[in-house]
């Protein structure tokens, strides 16, 4: 039991960037926006939230909580600022959505890298936040809450993050299937020229719905330099999560509610060798799991051919009102 | 059909990325004996004499010195060493982040074409590279950190580097097994290599020297420097009893993870008192400025560097950190230090026989002890009493 509860947390702590990252590519493709830079959104998001913090321990002094809020504002706006790039670049100059979000990878890749070295030539070595600001980033003490047997554990033991992810979810899922607008955006990434002739501006949605979720994909990157290495910048931190998310966004089958408990499975998958050896299968193999349930999941799809849960339909297409 | 098709597809998907899987083999030991273009220390290389103010240092390291322990501490070294011999910022070049893969090699060929007269590589899977561009630049010195084909390579350029740090782990395991409470050590290592199998191994020996009835668990990161693997593996090994974790990887990431689960933690190559202070006991520690001194002053009179540099407590190039003592088990000052003469003697040393190893097979018999017989480390056999959790 003890053994269970441990790998639970370790997967949710594992899943959380990841959850975050695919939230964040979930409502860009909703709007019809295959936008293939989550990994560089996330560096991007990541570097920024640190200096964020970290600037106003410097400049203002705030520690702690304060500071973790310029964390997330920050890396939050450097995500959006990332999709808005991408936006201008698809929706408005209508350049192809693959090449411009693998560029917004490699780009937003090296602006992690190069301001992470930068800041840390500034702070003398490396970059680290004060411990008060650390802190602001432990599990979270919910008093009572967390005292309860085994779910005590199970559900009240995290950061303050994992239930900021949780809820970015459950109101991405109400916003998508309850709300009129909601409904609009879908209609946008399903068929533009439909919505359009509906009287839908489809370049706003698109542009919203794009920087919005460049910022949860930020959050996600901060997520990683501020919990999962603690505060401090390290060289290719994000290496590889952002395109597990985009994996993971064909996994929970473009449904935010689904990615919850995938972004907990692949959290899972990552942390299984840990906590789950088997004598004889080397680290490699527990290291594809995550891939192989994707390829296992479009093969399923595939063979389902579902229209519910599928990508939506406009999605990597530009659409040009003029062009019928 | 369609279903049993799919199904095909996945195992065969699965078999070719299990085919591609790369297994670590391990090194061999090579006698050393000079090969026909070698050179004994302190022969003169025919490269030209440099004067100090115009000599040119290049490093290629994995990481940078964010990761708060092998590159910042070897870093710490360069800056001692330009301090000592009065070098000026503009004489040393550094390569941060460098993987290792050509990407390596390249980095050694931009520092060779931009004119350095040494270059120090200092991470394990360097070593190919290193011998790849020694090859073609003979006049340039090439110095490896933790490598073992300089003496098998018949080139007079390439030399490898390191040191007994096995003396000093064990000093460090003194101070785990005294802490310890749950007898149940955790050990983060990076790569089923004999380098890591040799740390862990002396580090429980120390500790076992005090406290007979500990246990050590080991995972491997497959990973040199990868903070985030390193904090998941600690609190792996935390979630299974194991209350101090010893480490050989480049990070802080246990220090922190041990502090933040209220566990105590002994570190490697840089004093991580700052990183957990409420948690570090006591780091083993390199001081490579000896090294990068010698090997410096040997390229500016234009002498050989010894092909194989391997140097210990003795000399002061390993050694443990200061120690915690807020935190520390009562005696263990006295023991680290008991333990400190006893191999500053020469008489003992931290493998003496009898050893068994975890199958039961005599390893080192008794009266006998197990001397390294190159800078690399070579002892690869898992001791009793340490579970690897692969």
């Amino acid at each position: 039991m003890d053994r269970f509860i441990n790998f639970m947390n370790a997967a949710v702590l594992a899943g959380t960037p990841l959850l975050l990252g695919t939230l964040g590519e979930i409502l860009t493709e909703k709007s019809g926006n295959l936008n293939l830079g989550v990994e560089g959104m996330m560096f991007m998001g990541a570097i920024s939230g640190l200096a964020g913090a970290w600037f106003a321990e410097q400049w203002f002094g705030w520690t702690g909580v304060p500071a973790a809020l310029i964390a997330l504002l920050i890396s939050f706006l450097a995500g959006a600022f990332g999709a808005l790039i991408y936006a201008f670049l698809t929706v408005t100059l209508r350049a192809n959505q693959n090449v411009t979000g693998l560029t917004l990878a490699i780009f937003g890749t090296g602006f992690g890298n190069f301001f992470g070295e930068l800041l840390g030539k500034r702070a003398g070595g490396f970059v680290t936040v004060t411990s008060a600001t650390k802190q602001a980033f432990a599990k979270l003490d919910l008093g009572p809450l967390s005292q309860i047997p085994v779910l005590g554990r199970l559900l009240f033991s995290y950061n303050w993050l994992v239930y900021l992810a949780v809820i970015i979810a459950i109101m991405m899922h109400l916003f998508l299937r309850k709300t009129r607008r909601g409904l609009n955006l879908r209609a946008v990434g399903e068929s533009p020229a439909t919505a359009d002739a509906g009287g839908i501006n489809v370049n706003v949605y698109k542009y919203l719905a794009t920087v919005v979720g460049g910022g949860i994909c930020g959050i996600g990157g901060m997520y990683m330099t501020m919990v999962t290495t603690s505060g401090v910048w390290v060289h290719n931190t994000i290496l590889g999560y952002g395109w597990l998310a985009v994996a993971l966004v064909i996994f929970a089958t473009w449904s935010p509610a689904r990615a919850l408990y995938c972004g907990l499975i692949f959290g899972g998958l990552m942390m299984l060798r840990l906590y789950l050896p088997i004598p004889g299968v080397p680290q490699q193999i527990y290291d594809m799991l995550p891939y192989v349930a994707t390829i296992v999941v479009l093969i399923v799809m595939s063979i389902r051919q579902s229209k519910e849960y599928a990508q939506p339909k406009s999605s990597g297409l530009n659409y040009f009102r003029e062009e019928r | 059909m369609k279903k049993i098709l799919s199904i095909v597809l996945c195992l065969v998907l699965l078999l070719s990325l299990m085919a591609t899987t790369v297994f670590a083999t391990e090194a061999e030991e090579t006698e050393v004996e000079l090969l026909p273009n070698q050179l004994a220390e302190g022969e003169p290389t025919g490269m030209d004499p440099v004067a100090l103010e115009d000599i040119k240092i290049g490093f290629v390291h994995i990481s940078d010195p964010s990761d708060q322990g092998y590159t910042y501490n070897h870093d710490l070294g360069t800056q001692h060493m330009a301090e000592t011999l009065g070098l000026s910022e503009d004489q040393i070049v550094n390569k941060f982040n460098v993987p290792e893969s050509a990407e390596a090699a390249t980095a050694m060929r931009e520092l060779a074409e931009d004119g350095c007269h040494i270059i120090f590589s200092t991470s394990f899977g360097f070593e190919d590279y290193a011998i790849e561009v020694a090859a073609e630049y003979p006049e340039i010195e090439f110095c490896h950190a933790t490598g073992y084909q300089a003496s098998s390579t018949d080139l007079p350029n390439i030399h490898n580097y390191f040191g007994a740090i096995y003396q000093a782990r064990y000093l460090s395991g003194i101070a785990a097994g005294l802490k310890t409470e749950t007898n149940l050590l955790g050990y983060v290592t990076a790569m089923p290599f004999p380098e890591c199998i040799s740390g862990f191994n002396a580090f429980y020996l120390g500790a076992k020297s005090v406290n007979p009835d500990v246990e050590m668990l080991v995972m491997y990161t497959m990973s040199w420097n990868d903070p985030t693997k390193e904090a998941q593996v600690a609190q792996a090994l935390i979630d299974q009893g194991c209350d101090v974790l010893g480490q050989h990887c480049d990070s802080t990431a246990p220090a922190t993870t041990a502090q933040a689960n209220g566990v105590w933690h002994v570190g490697y190559n840089s004093d991580m008192i700052d990183a957990a202070p409420e948690a570090s006991l006591t780091s083993a520690v390199w001081d490579w400025s000896q090294y990068l001194i010698y090997a410096v002053e040997h390229r500016v009179a234009g002498t050989a560097i010894a092909l194989d540099w391997s140097k210990g407590l003795a000399e002061g190039v390993c050694d443990i950190s200061a120690l915690n003592e807020a935190i520390i088990a009562d005696g263990t000052v006295e023991a680290i230090e008991e333990a400190r003469e006893r191999i500053l003697s020469g008489e003992w040393d931290v493998f003496t026989g009898p050893l068994l190893d975890n199958e039961g097979n005599v390893v080192v018999e008794e009266g006998v002890t197990f001397v390294e017989p190159a800078s690399a480390p070579s002892f690869g056999h898992i001791l009793e009493g340490i579970t690897v959790i692969e």
